[in-house]
Parts: structure tokens; sequence; C-alpha cells
């Protein structure tokens, strides 16, 4: 029989989005060196979720882990917008570093930072040799960004050889299933219906039932689970924003979530977006007119 | 006896000879018996079954018959009264009775409720080696060694026909089941069938039995009433026995020379038809089965064969050690059969009968013959849905075992014992369930035991490798785990989770963590039933019934003596099982009890409030309704509901000794003496609870001396002084009754005992109720009446009673005792009473049982309120604890801290190490160089929304896609519009609403997904449908019916607000079909009306001065096409204005066209009759008006003046409204978008319009 994974549990709460839980229940014994080494990674990872970025770059200091080291340089990308330049470089040159370059977390991370810039190539650069999990599953994410549900499904069938079980091969499996459409749309929500059953009920497991209750039409059961999700945590971005849109489309006033929306997270896609179509209403009346 | 050893058989040397080739052992599947019941004894030789009741006899070689329950596994009676071994016996089919034949030549008849021989048949000149009853007659037939069968009536006792023609021992003879036939079996080898149609015909009364009696010497032989019909000849040894098929003309016989002979006869003849060969020694029984087609046979080689009765091949082979075996016996009704050996008995079944089922919410699939069976409990209707595997039929108990089924993906897996435990993995269709016809090639494996652990993915147990392979339904392994425990079979426990049993213990093991999550010491498990929150699991062994919760915590243990079958769990959370013959209970506290009792046994599937859903042995579902009365009562006793508690006494029937029992036990012997009518049993209970009331009813009524002193005993400590002096009082114990007086302060009782005393001349009660009165010269004289004149003197001289001191002095004379000198003579007074507390309060009436009852049970209540708030307490303190435990976190805290500092350390640790490293991360940079140069990243795909924008010329879909400049064009050119600032949020809301954000990796950009329209389940994945909008004809419509509300209360702005914004919307409304598309265009006019009618009131509301406008506006808006109720305002609206005005001509044209829409509103239609009679008398117009009701027209939108038909006009592209030819070229002022006389190609609403 193999060793017990003794960090399933930690991982689980972090890919589904039990943040905080992630954190309360990192006290594990008996962990490997490198196991430890994870376990910080997981839960500096959960402080950046949960947008601690300070307290991730004040704890982590210099003679840190390369892994750590590349989680602080995350943390610093996403707490200071107006300084990214000099992170993305010093990313760059950690990347160019034959000793540390190949390092997944650092790999991992990098594709975070290049699909932040929305520079989805040099995020496939460091990421698409996968090696771990999450890799793979950034790699799925990555292609359903760069609208290429085909390689995306590739990734996935990498990650269902290793273990079709995964927690991370199940979400990346619901996330494409979601991006194609179509039937897969049930798949993907029994997918988001098992982890319901099976761990605690989380804002992102509420959305991911959500997004597929909207996408197959049913507004009325997504609302009842966005407002479950709003109850868990007020300022969830992506409940916010995905009430703005169930509202929408329940034909109910939507502006309290969408003002909401902008004053917590003002970098909100869907508040991008709502502003760049107000640009381009006004443009296109110029343009028609 | 002595011819025993002048036997001449060849059969018997053979006997002792292979007695050495037993031991032994052929190469042959072994497999191990489904043994119900198994006894120690001597020798059995004879066996029968009793048809309705669970019971055997059993016949010994040592003389004695037993009779057991095989059931209960208890003897019920032993008969010893035969002199030598019993070699045969059988069950009356309908009287208490049996016949048994042995080696004292004897056949007896016994009553086996009466527990003797009736009595005993004598004739046979040998052993007896079978007795059988008739089935309908009154008839015996019994096999001798005396060569002859000799058929008896046990009515008229006597014998009715020797049977003769054998020439050697007759081993076994038997009726047939329906015909008159007899079957024997003989050493001289042959099997005779004999005929006995003539011996019913003389049909036998005792008279002429006793004929026949005189007949028989001549009958002995060549008798006429039984003819021998067939010689079967064939075996080469002798036949021990023969036997008749129950419904077929077959017979089946075993013989010395180790075959089985299976026979076929007609009504002319009878032959040979097949031999089964396998026994390695004498076949001593062999018999049909009587349910299915095979064939037992037994013999001296230990073993026991089950043949195949159509193919006559082995089916399988049962041996023992040491045992060789006598007898069979087939049970007429049931599955089970019997078989007696050298050292006693066993009663066994070839087959399982538990049908394999699964439960899940209100369905229920269960296995029967060849069909899953689909059964909802919800409507209790049951259908087939679907064909699965025939049980092979080269062994037995093939059926499936088990059955496990996930909902979601609607499939099945079935297991069962085939090739030494396979599973197969049906998928049920959707549209099946109900027809059953469908059959489909299973998938399927090797594995002893399959269950689901996911919606879509099973576990099966590798048993050798002691490991489980999840699959999924493709039937591909997609992981292997290794077990915590050596495993024999695997259950659910949860998603992802198993429960694995081995011999002595479960574990529950989470396979992704590979972590053991509970672990519990158990007898050998059979069976698991999770209750339906999943939070606690029976687990059901032979004896045992486990609760533990989902973490294998124990609960509690429960024993059965006899065999547990089934359980499942009611809503409660209380585990009804079932026994072989009782459904009983188990509450949470391990307290169980019996619910009904059990005919036969069932297999439960779900308990839903009184009703039991069950399944039979013959696979059928049945309902079980229950009376749950009594565990719901303990239940809610458990858990404190006391108003439950008291409701169900108040009303229903419970009672019982065991009741009362159990409510003491329990500490409830207040609600127990509610049920108890006994008094002595009240007077306990009543004392038990402290209820002292209830105890004096009953001591009233029991009145007897030890139950006063009880009642006294406990009023006193409960410090009731008023029945402590009751019940005193009723023993007369004086003494006592004084003390409690004086230490009650009680003096005027007191002065009372001392009278009663003095009454009844009771020197010393007297003097201790003077002496606690404190009254010295009762005291003197009771001391003085008494005798005692020195104390008298002592006392009344110390008291300072001189006149009697003197007195007695005198009488005294020179016995005067000295007084003590010395001392300050200081004598005991009793204190005065502090209060008085001499009230007799007990001797209120009662005001009957039950309501006293009632109010104590209140009481009760009120008390258990108290405990609870005593419970809450205890939370308080719980709340402490968790004080401290969160002092413990804040040391665990501290701790942690620590360690994170240790960690830091050791992190410093690593940071040489890190220096080291360096040379191994070399290795992989190799392969990282390669990644960067091999990759190609691939060119980003096409948005969705630049997809719908390729697809579409509907605006709202290039909206939606946040193409607004195309949008806007298609709007220009399909409608004309070119004023966009209202649709602006209507453009905004479209494009937000067309996609949803998921949060897929942590802290990595959020992904926004296109919302497609008219989603179904059928849809393929990747082939794009246009974008959901947010507007819909729907909400459309009930805009419109707002907008209509509004009119009717008079609100136009918030009504004209509702109309703009229809004609704003459905320029970016899609719909399906062109009916929608013409209800669109309809929508358009009906709120063009409206909103043109609604600014024209609007505006004649704001004109203050000029009468003739208003009249005219309020005329035009007359002509609006507009809905009865509101077209009957606008009528009145206008008539009003007119008649003001004195235009009554217009203004009674207005009142007609009034009346014509026949209004409900009686003041309505009133005021318009009064208009027409103002107006007939001056019918003339006090203004001209450009007004001409008589020619048609309709209403410029912008100058708001008629248009009469003929003249010309423009109208709006978009809304159809009508202007005068000057505003061409200007925007539209009804609808506020399109420009009037602009060209436009028309409403484009639908992709029907498109295809």
């Amino acid at each position: 029989m193999a060793a017990p994974d003794h960090l399933f549990n930690l991982r689980n709460n972090f890919y589904l989005g039990s943040y905080q839980a992630a954190i309360n229940n990192s006290d594990l014994p008996n962990l490997s060196p490198d196991d430890a080494i994870e376990r910080d990674c997981i839960v500096y990872r959960s402080y950046i979720a949960l947008s601690s970025y300070q307290l991730v770059i004040n704890e982590i200091d210099s003679s840190a882990a390369t892994p750590l080291q590349a989680v602080k340089l995350l943390a610093q990308y996403l707490s200071n917008p107006h300084e990214k330049e000099s992170t993305i470089a010093s990313l760059k040159e950690w990347l160019a570093d034959p000793a540390i370059g190949n390092n997944a977390t650092l790999r991992l991370i990098a594709g975070i930072v290049f699909m932040h810039e929305e520079d989805y190539i040099e995020a496939l650069k460091h990421t698409n040799t996968g090696g771990t999990m999450e890799l793979h599953a950034l790699n799925v994410q990555i292609f359903i960004k760069m609208h290429r549900s085909d390689y995306a499904e590739k990734q996935l069938r990498v990650m269902q050889q290793i273990d079709e079980d995964h927690t991370l091969t199940q979400l990346a499996n619901a996330w494409l299933n979601l991006a194609v459409c179509g039937s897969k749309i049930q798949e993907a929500y029994l997918i988001f219906q098992d982890f319901s059953e099976k761990y605690p009920m989380t804002g992102l497991i509420l959305n991911g039932k959500a997004v597929c209750c909207m996408h197959m039409g049913n507004f009325d059961e997504a609302e009842t689970l966005l407002l479950e999700a709003l109850n868990k945590d007020a300022k969830d971005p992506e409940t916010l924003a995905n009430l703005v849109v169930c509202s929408l489309h329940l034909g109910k006033p939507s502006s309290r979530y969408l003002s909401q929306l902008k004053l917590a997270h003002p970098e909100h896609i869907l508040v991008k977006r709502a502003a760049s179509a107000e640009d381009s209403f006004e443009r296109a009346v110029q343009s028609v007119a | 006896m002595m011819k025993h050893y002048t036997r001449p058989s060849v059969g018997r040397c053979i006997r002792s000879e292979v007695r050495f080739c037993g031991g032994l052992t052929v190469g042959e599947e072994r497999k191990k018996m489904l043994t119900k019941f198994e006894t120690k004894s001597n020798r059995v030789k004879g066996l029968s079954f009793h048809s309705k009741r669970p019971w055997i006899l059993a016949s010994l070689h040592s003389g004695v018959i037993q009779l057991w329950d095989y059931r209960m596994g208890t003897l019920i009676d032993r008969f010893d009264e035969h002199d030598g071994p019993v070699r045969g016996v059988h069950f009356h089919m309908s009287q208490p009775l049996f016949v048994s034949g042995g080696d004292d030549y004897k056949i007896k008849v016994w009553n086996y409720k009466l527990h003797r021989c009736l009595f005993t048949l004598l004739g046979h000149l040998d052993y007896i080696r079978t007795v059988q009853f008739h089935h309908e007659h009154p008839w015996i037939v019994s096999a001798s060694d005396d060569q002859t069968i000799r058929i008896w009536n046990w009515q008229s006792r006597t014998c009715i026909s020797v049977l003769t023609g054998h020439n050697h021992y007759v081993m076994c003879a038997s009726f047939h089941p329906k015909e008159d036939l007899v079957v024997s079996a003989s050493l001289d080898q042959t099997v005779r069938v004999w005929d006995i149609s003539s011996l019913k015909k003389k049909t036998a009364s005792p008279v002429d039995d006793i004929l026949r009696l005189s007949q028989m010497n001549s009958d002995l032989f060549g008798g006429v009433d039984a003819i021998v019909k067939y010689v079967l000849e064939g075996h080469d040894r002798g036949v021990n026995w023969a036997a008749f098929h129950p419904t077929l003309p077959l017979i089946v016989s075993g013989a010395d020379d180790r075959q089985v002979k299976l026979w076929r006869m007609n009504d002319t003849k009878a032959w040979e038809v097949d031999t089964l060969r396998g026994h390695m020694n004498n076949v001593s029984c062999v018999m049909f089965h009587s349910k299915q087609d095979i064939i037992i046979s037994n013999s001296e080689d230990k073993s026991i064969r089950i043949w195949d009765g159509t193919k006559r091949t082995g089916l399988q082979t049962f041996r023992r050690e040491h045992d060789r075996f006598w007898i069979l016996a087939v049970h007429p009704e049931m599955n089970v059969l019997a078989a007696g050996h050298d050292s006693g008995m066993i009663v066994f079944k070839l087959e399982r009968e538990r049908p394999a089922f699964a439960v899940s919410g209100d369905s229920l699939f269960y296995a029967k013959d060849r069909f899953l069976k689909y059964y909802d409990f919800s409507t209790q209707r049951e259908s087939q849905a679907l064909t699965i595997r025939r049980p092979g039929s080269t062994t037995l108990n093939q059926s499936p075992r088990t059955l496990s089924y996930s909902p979601t993906e609607n499939a099945v897996l079935i297991c069962s014992d085939v090739d030494g435990g396979s599973y197969e993995l049906y998928v049920i269709p959707k549209d099946s369930i109900g027809r059953g016809d469908s059959s489909q090639e299973a998938k399927k494996g090797l594995g002893s035991s399959a269950i689901f652990v996911a919606r879509n993915r099973f576990a099966v147990l590798d048993k050798g490798n002691n490991q489980v392979l999840i699959k999924n339904l493709k039937n591909e392994v997609v992981k292997k785990s290794g077990l915590p425990v050596p495993t024999d079979a695997i259950f659910y426990a949860g998603t992802g989770n198993l429960l694995c049993r081995s011999e002595d213990r479960v574990v529950i093991f989470d396979l992704q963590q590979r972590l053991v999550l509970g672990d519990l010491q158990t007898p050998f498990v059979r069976y698991v039933v999770w209750s339906n929150d999943m939070e606690s699991v029976a687990l059901l062994s032979k004896h045992t019934i486990v609760i533990a919760n989902k973490k294998l915590v124990l609960q509690c243990t429960l024993h059965e003596t006899i065999r547990v079958k089934s359980g499942a769990w009611d809503d409660n959370g209380v585990f009804i099982y079932t026994t072989l013959n009782h459904i009983k209970y188990c509450l949470p506290n391990g307290d169980s009890g019996i619910i009904r009792t059990l005919d036969v046994p069932i297999y439960m599937t779900k308990v839903s409030g009184n009703t039991i859903f069950c399944l039979d042995r013959d696979g059928k579902t049945k309902t079980i309704v229950i009376d749950a009365t009594e565990y719901i009562f303990k239940l809610s006793l458990l858990w404190k509901r006391y108003d439950h508690v008291m409701s169900m006494i108040r009303n229903s029937q419970l009672c019982g000794e065991a009741m009362i029992a159990y409510l003491q036990q329990k500490g409830f012997p207040e609600v127990a003496l509610h049920f108890v009518k006994d008094e002595k049993t009240r007077f306990k209970l009543a004392l038990e609870s402290g209820n002292i009331q209830i105890a004096v009813a009953s001591a009233k009524e029991i009145d007897d001396k030890d139950h006063w002193y009880r009642l006294g005993v406990e009023a006193l400590r409960q410090g009731n002084a008023g029945i402590v002096e009751y019940a005193y009082q009723r023993t007369k114990n004086f003494e006592r009754l004084s003390f409690l007086y004086l230490i009650n302060g009680n003096l005027e009782k007191l002065s009372k005992m001392l009278k009663i005393a003095e009454v009844k001349n009771d020197v010393m009660g007297q003097f201790h109720n003077a002496l606690y009165l404190g009254d010295i010269q009762e005291r003197v004289k009771i001391l003085e009446n008494a005798g005692h004149l020195p104390l008298a003197y002592i006392t009344a001289s110390v008291h300072g009673l001189k006149d009697v001191a003197e007195r007695l002095a005198s009488e005294l004379g020179d016995d005067v005792p000295p007084l003590p000198e010395g001392k300050e003579p200081s004598l005991l007074m009793p204190p005065a009473p502090v209060t008085c507390g001499g009230d007799w309060p007990l001797l209120r009436v009662m005001k009957g049982i039950f309501d006293g009852g009632l109010d104590s049970i209140g009481r009760g209540a009120v008390d258990e309120e108290e405990e609870d708030a005593g419970g809450d307490w205890g939370e308080d303190l719980d709340v402490v604890d968790v004080d401290g435990l969160q002092n413990g976190d804040v040391t665990e805290i501290l701790e942690y801290g620590e360690v994170a500092e240790e960690n830091e350390e050791e992190e410093g640790g690593w940071d040489l190490e890190d220096l080291e490293l360096p040379p191994e991360v070399d290795t992989p940079k190799a392969s990282g160089g390669a990644r960067s140069s091999i990759f190609v990243a691939p060119t980003p795909g096409m948005p969705v929304s630049q997809i719908w924008i390729q697809k579409s010329s509907l605006a709202a879909e290039h909206a939606a896609a946040g193409n607004f400049d195309t949008a806007m064009r298609l709007l220009s050119r399909q409608l004309g519009i070119r004023n966009f600032a209202p649709l602006k949020s209507m453009f905004l809301d479209l494009h937000t609403g067309s996609h949803s954000y998921l949060r897929a990796f942590s802290s990595a950009p959020v992904v926004s997904l296109a919302i497609e329209r008219g989603w179904n389940e059928s849809a393929s994945p990747n082939v794009r449908c246009p974008p959901a909008l947010v507007f819909n004809f729907s909400q459309l419509d009930e805009k419109l019916k707002a907008g209509y509300k509004a009119t009717t209360a008079g609100k136009l702005t918030e009504a004209l607000r509702l109309f703009l914004g229809i004609l704003h919307t459905i320029p970016l409304i899609v719909v399906e079909s062109r009916r929608e598309v013409d209800e669109v265009k309809e929508l358009i006019i009906i709120s063009k009306e409206y909103v043109l009618g609604l600014q024209m009131e609007i505006k004649r509301r704001e004109i203050k001065d000029d009468m003739v406008r208003q009249q005219e506006l309020a005329a035009y808006f007359t002509h609006c096409n507009l809905q009865t109720p509101h077209l009957r305002l606008a009528l009145q609206t206008a008539m009003i204005v007119c008649s003001r005005a004195k235009n009554w001509a217009t203004a009674s044209n207005f009142a007609r066209r009034l009346l014509e829409t026949n209004p409900t509103n009686e003041n309505q239609a009133k005021m318009a009759r009064q208009v027409l009679q103002a107006a007939e008398r001056n019918m003339t117009d006090a203004a001209q008006l450009n007004y001409d009701f008589r020619n048609p027209f309709v209403t410029c939108g912008a100058t708001y003046v008629p248009i009469y038909s003929g003249q010309k006009g423009v109208s709006c592209p978009y809304c159809t409204a009508r202007f005068v030819p000057s505003q061409e070229g200007q925007l539209c002022t009804v609808c506020d978008l399109a420009v009037v006389g602009a060209d436009a190609s028309g409403l484009l609403c639908s992709p029907s319009q498109i295809r």
C-alpha cells in the first residue's frame, strides 16, 4: 500500500477555494522536507488568493526555497500593478537561470503572471511541458483562454492518464466542459455536484454549479446558488459578477451587485468589459451617426 | 435380533470394506454448504420435515426420536420408547401425528402435542426400514427386512395389506404423491412399483379392515389388493432407496452398486433412463427436489451429490470428513433439505434465497430470475428495467449476490459467484424502464465484490493482491489502490470511500487520501446498511448488529439468538431490522425490542413512517404496516421529548409488563406509573418516583402495615409531616407518632397522645408523652400511679412541687430518698415550638388516578424542563470548556509559532543544502531547454463572441457580442433607427449578460464563458449556439400588462414609460418562430397606439386654457386603438370635456360610443345616458373642433392633427406611427428611435426570418 498522502486535504481545500480552511488546517505533523515546502507554498498561495499579498511578501524572506520565492513574486506582481515591469523582469531573470529555471512552482507562477499579461504564448513557453498536475491544469486554462479547446482537451487527457480522479483533473474537466458547451455542461454540473457532496461547500463550487445552470438556461437555480455563495462571501468577485449576469437574465435589478463589484474589485473583467462597452457604444454612435 | 449376524448381504460386506476408501479426496470443486442448522447425536437414520412449522424429526440409531426446531436451533422434544435403532420416521401432513418404525419390529404412531405414543402396530417380523403416512387416506406404508411391505390403517389400527414379492430386505417403500402407487427398493437388486388402486376401491372402513384381516392369510401370498406393476431391474447390487418424482412419471433409485438410476414409466411399462455415476460407495438415499429440477443423493462415501435433473450431470458435491450419510429429507414446500449422518444431521439449503437489491432514494432495484426489476417506493409500482444474464446451471448459487446502483449514470453492478466471483455492469437506458425488454451485452469482470464508489467509478476487489481496482463505466481500470487490511469484501461507505471487511473487523478507507478513516472490531459482517444521511451505519453479522457512526465509532452492539436477516433505517434514526422470525427495532442507545413476528423471512429494503418495504424469498415486493408506537415512545423518552411522551400516553394503547420494566429501568418510574393498574406496583413506582400522593392512594388501597411503614419512611424523607403522621396513625405506631408531634411542636396532639396512652393504659407511653410535654405534675402522677414513689418524690421536689413532694414524703415515710447534693437541679424541658405544623392535609380525595397521573406528568415535564435547563447549564459548562480549549488553542498557536521558528531555523539549514544542490538541478535543465525550443504554441482560436457575429444579422446578437457598431448599422438599415441613446442601457445589458465568470486556477485570471441560447441536453459540444440574451418576449408581455394596469390606474407617465420601454426593447429582441415574429410586430403597433394616445392625453392635461385643443386631443385619444376599458376611459374623458365645453353634439357621440362598449361600470353608463339626455335637448356644438368622427383618420404623432384617409402622410419605419408630410426626416416623436420616412428593410427579430 502506498504511503498516505498527507497534503491531500490541504491541496483539495486550496483547489476548491476553501483558502481559509487550507490555512487553518496546514499544521500537519511529520512532513517530509519537500512536503513541507509544498505545504508552505499552498498556504502562501491561499493567502494570495485571499488578497493578503503583503503578509506573503513580508513572511517569505530571501533565504526561503525557490518555490516560495516564486510565490512571493506572484504576491508582488498582484499587489503592486505599478511595478509589475520590475517583477516580470526578475521573473524572467529567474526563469533564465538554469539552476532554478525549471522549478515547477516557478514555472507555474510564470504561467499565471503571463496569463495576467495576456501573453499566452509566453505563458505556455514555461508551462507546456507540464510535470505537475497544477501545470497541466493551468495549461488547460490557458488553452481555454486562447479558445483552443482542442489543445485543452489534449492536456486534460494527459491529466486523466496520470490520475483521473484527481481534484484538478476533475476541475479541469469541468472547465473544459463549460468551455465547449453543449451536452458537456451536464457533465460539468455533475462534477461540481460530486464535489459538493464530498467536500464542504465553497464559493468556488457554488459558482461552478451556478455557471453550469446559467449555461443550461436555468437562471432561477443559478440565482439560488449564487445567493448561497454570496452568504458565504459577500465580496467574492465571481459571485458578484455572476449575480449581475444572472439578474440581467431574470429581469431583476442588477445595479447593486455591479456597484459592489466596481467598489470591491475595480479590476474585475466584468467591470472592465462594462467600461469598454460603454466606450465602444459612444464610439459606435459616432461612427453610425 | 440374532438374525442380524446371519444377514447374507453382499452389500453389507462392501460397506465395511470401503470404510477405508472414504478418506480419499477427489479433485472436485469443493463448495461450502449453506448449512442452516446442525446437530450432534448418535447416527441419524430417519428424517422428516414438518410441512408447516420449522420442525424436523430425526430418528437415531440409539432408539431415540428427536424433534428439533431447526430455525431456533432448539430441541423441542424427544421420544424414547423404541428398543433399538429407529430407521423410519414420518410426520402426518395435517394432524399432530408422526409415525416411526424400528428394529424392534414395531410401528409406533405418536401425537407430538400430547407428547406420547398413541399406539403400536405389530405385524412385521423383522427390522422396519421406512414408514410413511399416505397424504390423504389414513394409511401408513412400511418396509421391512421381513421382505414385505405393509399398508396399515392407523384409524382402525390394522394392517390392511401385505405386499409380497421382494426376495430380500425391503429397504424403503413410499406412496406416490398423487396416484395409487407405491415404490419400493430392495436388496434383491430390484425396484418395484405396486398398484394399490384396488385397495382404495375397497374403501377402508374399519369393518372392512377386520374382514380383510380374516382374509389376510389367503392374501399373504399372491394377494389381490396390491399387485406388482413393474419390476425395475438394472442395479447390480442391493437397492437402498427409490423415490417418485413429485409431478412427473419418474423414479430415482440409489444402490450399493454406487449408482443412481433414473427410471421413467407410463401406463404400461417402466424403463431405465439414465445412470448417474460418481458416488464412491453405497448410495444410501436419493430424492428429487420438490421445487427445482435437481436430484439429491447421499452415500456412505461421506458425500452429498447434487445432480442436474435434465442434463444428468453432477452440479455439486458436499463432503464430510468422517461421517457417512444415511438419509435425506426434502422439505415439501420450502427450499430446505436435511441429511442424516454418522454423528448427527444437517439442515441445509442449496441456494441463497435473498434477492440481490440496491436502494437509491425512492427507487429499489433488485434481481429476479433473469430480470433486473425496478420498484418505485412512492408509487409502489414495479417494472422491469432490463434483462440480465440467465443464471448458469452448471453449478448452483450463481444468481446475483449483490447489486450496486449509480443513480446519476443509471448504471447497475451485479455481482455473483459465477467464475469464483465476478461482476457485470449494465447501464439502464433511460427510456427502457417499464419496457424491460432491452437486453444488452454487459461489461464483465472478475472480482469477489464490486461497488460504485462515485457517480462514474466503481471499485472491484482483487482479493489475491489485496487491492481494489477503480474502474470507469467503460470497464477500464483508472486506478489501483492497495488495501490497509486483508479484505474479503468491500461495501459502499460514501463517495470515494470503501468499507473493507476482514474476518474480525471493518475499516473505512479513503481511496484518494489512502487513509483509514475508521476501524472497528466486529464479528464477521454480512450486510452493511447506511442511514439515509450517511451518518450512521449498521453492520449486520449472523447474530450481531453493530451500530456505528460514519467514522466507525461504536454506538451500540446488539446480540440476537436468531439469525439477523436485514435492516433499514427509519426517518428518526431508529434501526429497524428483521431476524428469521421477527421485525425488531434498535434505538440509538442500543435498546431493542420486537415490533412483530414474521411467518416467513423477509428482506427489508426501506422503512417509511409505519410502512416497511421488503422483498420476500420469491423476489416479490411487499409492504408491511407496523405499529411504531412502542419504539417511537421510547425514542421520545430518549430524546426527552416529554410533550410527545405525554400525548402518546394520553392517546395510545401502551401497556405491558415489559414497558413498565423498561420505564423503571430507564429511570422513568413516574411515567411507568401511568401504565400500571396493580396497586402494589403502583405503590412501588410512586415511591420510586417520589410521587407521595399516588403512594398514599395506593397505600390506602393496599392498606397493610408494611406499605404504610414504607410510605412513612418516604414521607419522612421528603419531610411531608402530614403524611408521616397519617402513615403512623394507620399503623398505630404511637411512639413514633408522639415523637413526630414532639419534633413538630404539635403540643396539642401530643397531649391527645397522652390521653390515648392513658386510655390504653400504656404507662411508658404516658410517661414519654408527659416528658415530651414537660408536664411535671402529670409525670409525677404517672410515677406515683405506677408505684415509683421515690422517683415521683424526687421529680416533684426537684421541680419545686412542694405540696406533692411533702405528700409523697409522708407516704414514703422513712424511705424518702436523699436529693442529690451539690448540684443545681436543672431538668430538661422540651423547648417551646417555633411553629406548629399540625394540620391534617392528606385526607383530600384523589381526583382519580389518571388526572393525578397527568398532573404529575405535567410536573414531571416541568422537572424535566428544569433538567433541560440543566442541560443548558451543561452547555454553559461546555462553553467554559471551549474557553479552556481556546486557551489550549492559544498555547497550540504559541507552540505552532515555536514550530514555525524551528522551521525557519531548519530552513536556515536548508540554505546550505540549496547551495549544494545546483549540480542535481542541472540534469532536468536539458529538458527545460528542449521544451522552449521544440514547443510551438498554438495560435489563439476564435472567441465565441466573434463566431456569434459571423453567423448573425440580428442586432441583439451583435450587441451581445459587443459589436455595437454593426448592431447599430443593422438597426439603422432594418428599422431606420438613428437615435441610439435610448438603447444604450439595452446594449450594455446585452453585452454584460452574454458571459459568465468561472474562477478556475487560483490567482490566475478568471475565465469568462460565453452563455448560449437554447441549450438542450443533447446539444453537441463545440457547436456554437447564438448568445443568450437578457431580453425576451415574455418580459415584454409582462411589461405590457404593467402598462395596461398603469393606464387603468391613471398613472399616465408611468404607463407611457412602460410602453416606450417596450418600443425601445423590441429592436433588440429575438424570438424563435414566425408566429412570435408576428406577435412582436403586433406588440409594436399596440405600444405605438398607447404611446401616442398617452402622449396626447398628457399633453391635454397640460393645456389649461385652450378648451378647443383640449377637446380635440381628448377626441383623438378615443381613436387610438386601445383596450376596451381604456377606450371607455378615453371616451368618458372626451365626453366630459366636451360636455363641459357645451359641445353637446360631439359629447353625445362619445356618450353613444361609450354605451356601445356596454360599460360594466354603472356610473359610466349612467353618466353617458345623462349626457345623451342633455344633448338631445341641444344637439349643437358650442365650438368648432378639428374633428370629424364620421371620416376615418389617424393622428399625426408629432403635431396631433388628424390625417384623414386620402390625405398625404409619412410614417415611422419602426413604430409605424403616421405623421404629416412636414415631419419627414425628423426623429419619430412616438418611438424616439427612427427617422420618419427613412428607408428600412423591416423588423428582423428571429433567425426563422433569415432561414
